[in-house]
């Protein structure tokens, strides 16, 4: 049986609000659209206010969309065309490649990160690395909800931030989930985003997520 | 990809039954067709634990629903919706492939349109694995995404898709066309398109129908699939539909035999789809034989088959699935005389009578293509005599109702 790890408390406190703008204002410098919002009510409105009717969406799995509800607004409002729907609905056996097309390139992806740093870089881990690509260059648009707890110092820290808060608690969602272990596989450091308005962050002064 | 990353993570559907029950299989077929996500957990391996009547299905607001049926899980979903409109231009009676197409045109051209159908858009090839002949799809489409995906086109262009309900009335009085659904709901409109389609021609044999949903299926059974992984399935039928499903099964079952009565499969089946029966490691076909019986106690066990010679034998398998072609699905628009060929299906335009008018017909001009013997209804798709039963050809149809439907609203005023 998979010894369950304590997530480290060191990772679970909000920054104050003038980090927070800090660290907007340093991904603003990154090619990267950014706002601090108050709450996950604004961070939701904020998603949907960029989400235009009937677009094509894929959420990726995230407990801080959950907890907004954005990923029920995705998947259950109508209003969009949920990729995660339209998989649902492929033959696993006979759609293989078509599904792994549709997931590697929809023209919305809504997500969020595991770190932010006050340098403007943004952190995302994936056990199996299906999130990466779409975020790095497949996707038309990205939007990634931050919760407040997730900034750090330096990518460094950021890391440490994955290995010891952020996988103890998604190894534990994982295999109650899916009876399945979570690893830190891949990770994605966003650094810079050549194309302007392609990536949004949504910075949130309430913690949210893993 | 794995299987977690292409499922809806809001919570699901969850439906307990047992695998015999032909309720719990007409929820997850109803299901499944409708593109609703849903997790199945089969009562005879996890008993429920509790004294609740089954099929139960717990819905994501976390209702409850003892008993179930597709009716029930279909309100519970918030599938029901009423019509719009006090009137409409157009009733197009179907969503299968002519019934979405005429939709799509419609809607688009400005009609005030609504589709209805009794269970779920796609219509039979809407239960296809893979279509992969169909034009602008060089890697072939699932009958389920064409569904869903004209779907979504209709209703971008304003159609309203009525579903989950079927219709149970007809009448024509004053140029309206009114249909009646099951729950009560009336539509009247100006022009009627009947793209209603076949539905599979039943096998006439003891222990069938006492076997439907729990081992014996009609169609390809696209719930169905992941629940044969590794056993023996058997096919029945020799045209593209028992083609498809044998390549879909091929994917999940041990072994897959398709049962044919005729002595080849050359005059039936695509040419595309014999190269894959041929190539196909864990497909055998079987010419000259068919379907005697079936065995089972609450599920099916095995199949009797007899061949061309009279040899008679017991084949061991979980699940038949009978594609032995379709009948023409008239019901719903049956309560008004349209003339019907000896097979059943509706006759359209100038073969309603040769170089004459047909009986009874009203109007000064000939039926128009695809026009009934009663003018404004109009029949496309697989449900129309000579029809060529092809989902292009019956999308073709559809479209081209729509062009017709224009002409007759002209002739009638205010189009």
């Amino acid at each position: 049986m998979t010894e369950l790890l304590a997530p480290n408390p060191e990772f679970a406190t909000v920054a104050p609000v003038e980090r927070l703008d800090a660290a907007a204002a340093a991904l603003r410098g990154n090619g990267i659209e950014a706002l601090v919002v108050g709450s996950g009510a604004e961070a939701r409105q904020a998603v949907l206010d960029r989400l235009p009717d009937g677009a094509e969406v894929f959420n990726n799995t995230s407990r801080t969309l959950e907890t907004i509800g954005i990923a029920e607004d995705i998947e259950r409002s109508g209003r969009y065309r949920a990729v995660r729907l339209e998989l649902y609905q492929m033959d696993r056996e006979m759609q293989k490649r078509e599904m792994r097309k549709l997931a590697a390139a929809p023209d919305h992806v809504v997500g969020s990160v595991h770190a932010l740093t006050e340098g403007g870089s943004l952190i995302i881990a994936s056990a199996s690395g299906s999130q990466l690509g779409p975020i790095a260059s497949g996707a038309g648009r990205v939007i990634l909800v931050v919760g407040g707890q997730k900034l750090v110092p330096d990518l460094e820290t950021g890391l440490r931030r994955v290995r010891e808060y952020c996988y103890p608690l998604e190894n534990e969602r994982a295999l109650g989930t899916y009876g399945v272990p979570s690893g830190v596989n891949n990770v994605l450091v966003v650094n810079r985003v050549l194309s302007p308005g392609r990536v949004t962050a949504i910075l949130v002064r309430e913690p949210l997520g893993f | 990809m794995f299987d977690y990353d292409s499922r809806p993570v809001t919570p699901s559907v969850v439906l307990i039954g047992s695998r015999a029950s032909v309720d719990a299989y007409a929820i997850r077929d109803f299901l499944t067709r409708n593109g609703r996500p849903y997790d199945w957990v089969d009562a005879d391996e996890q008993p429920p634990g509790e004294d609740a009547r089954l099929p139960l299905v717990t819905l994501p607001n976390g209702a409850r629903l003892e008993g179930a049926t597709v009716e029930t899980v279909a309100a519970g979903l918030g599938m029901i919706a009423a019509p719009r409109l006090s009137e409409y231009d157009l009733t197009i009676v179907g969503a299968g492939p002519a019934g979405l197409a005429a939709a799509v045109y419609g809607a688009s051209e400005g009609l005030r349109t609504v589709v209805v159908e009794a269970v779920a858009p796609g219509g039979q090839a809407g239960t296809t694995s893979m279509i992969e002949n169909y034009l602008g799809f060089p890697g072939g489409i699932s009958g389920s995404q064409l569904a869903s995906r004209a779907t979504t086109q209709a209703e971008q262009f304003g159609a309203e898709i009525l579903l989950a309900r079927p219709v149970v009335g007809l009448d024509f009085a004053g140029g309206r066309f009114l249909t009646r659904l099951s729950d009560g709901t009336r539509i009247t409109a100006r022009a009627l398109i009947s793209a209603t389609g076949v539905e599979w021609r039943r096998l006439d044999l003891p222990g069938v129908d006492r076997m439907l949903g729990a081992g014996v299926y009609y169609g390809a059974g696209p719930s169905e699939a992941p629940g044969c992984r590794g056993a023996h399935v058997v096919i029945v039928g020799g045209g593209n539909s028992a083609g498809q499903a044998c390549m879909r099964f091929s994917r999940y079952a041990g072994q897959v035999t398709l049962l044919v009565r005729g002595p080849s499969l050359a005059a039936s089946m695509s040419q595309y789809l014999l190269d894959k029966l041929a190539t196909t490691e864990n497909i055998e076909v079987r010419c000259g034989t068919q379907v005697v019986g079936v065995e089972g106690d609450a599920h099916l066990e095995a199949i009797r088959v007899a061949s061309r010679g009279g040899t008679e034998e017991t084949v061991r398998a979980s699940a038949l699935f009978i594609c032995i072609g379709g009948v023409p699905r008239t019901k719903p628009v049956q309560a008004l005389p349209l003339v019907q060929d000896s097979s059943g299906y509706f006759v359209t335009g100038t073969e309603l009578a040769s170089g004459g008018m047909p009986e009874g017909w009203p109007l000064a001009r000939q039926p128009l293509p695809l026009e009934t013997n009663l003018p404004g209804l109009f029949a496309a798709g697989d449900v129309r005599s000579g029809s060529i039963k092809r989902c292009a050809a019956a999308t073709g149809e559809g479209a081209m109702a729509v062009a017709l439907v224009h002409r007759y609203l002209a002739e009638t005023g205010g189009d």
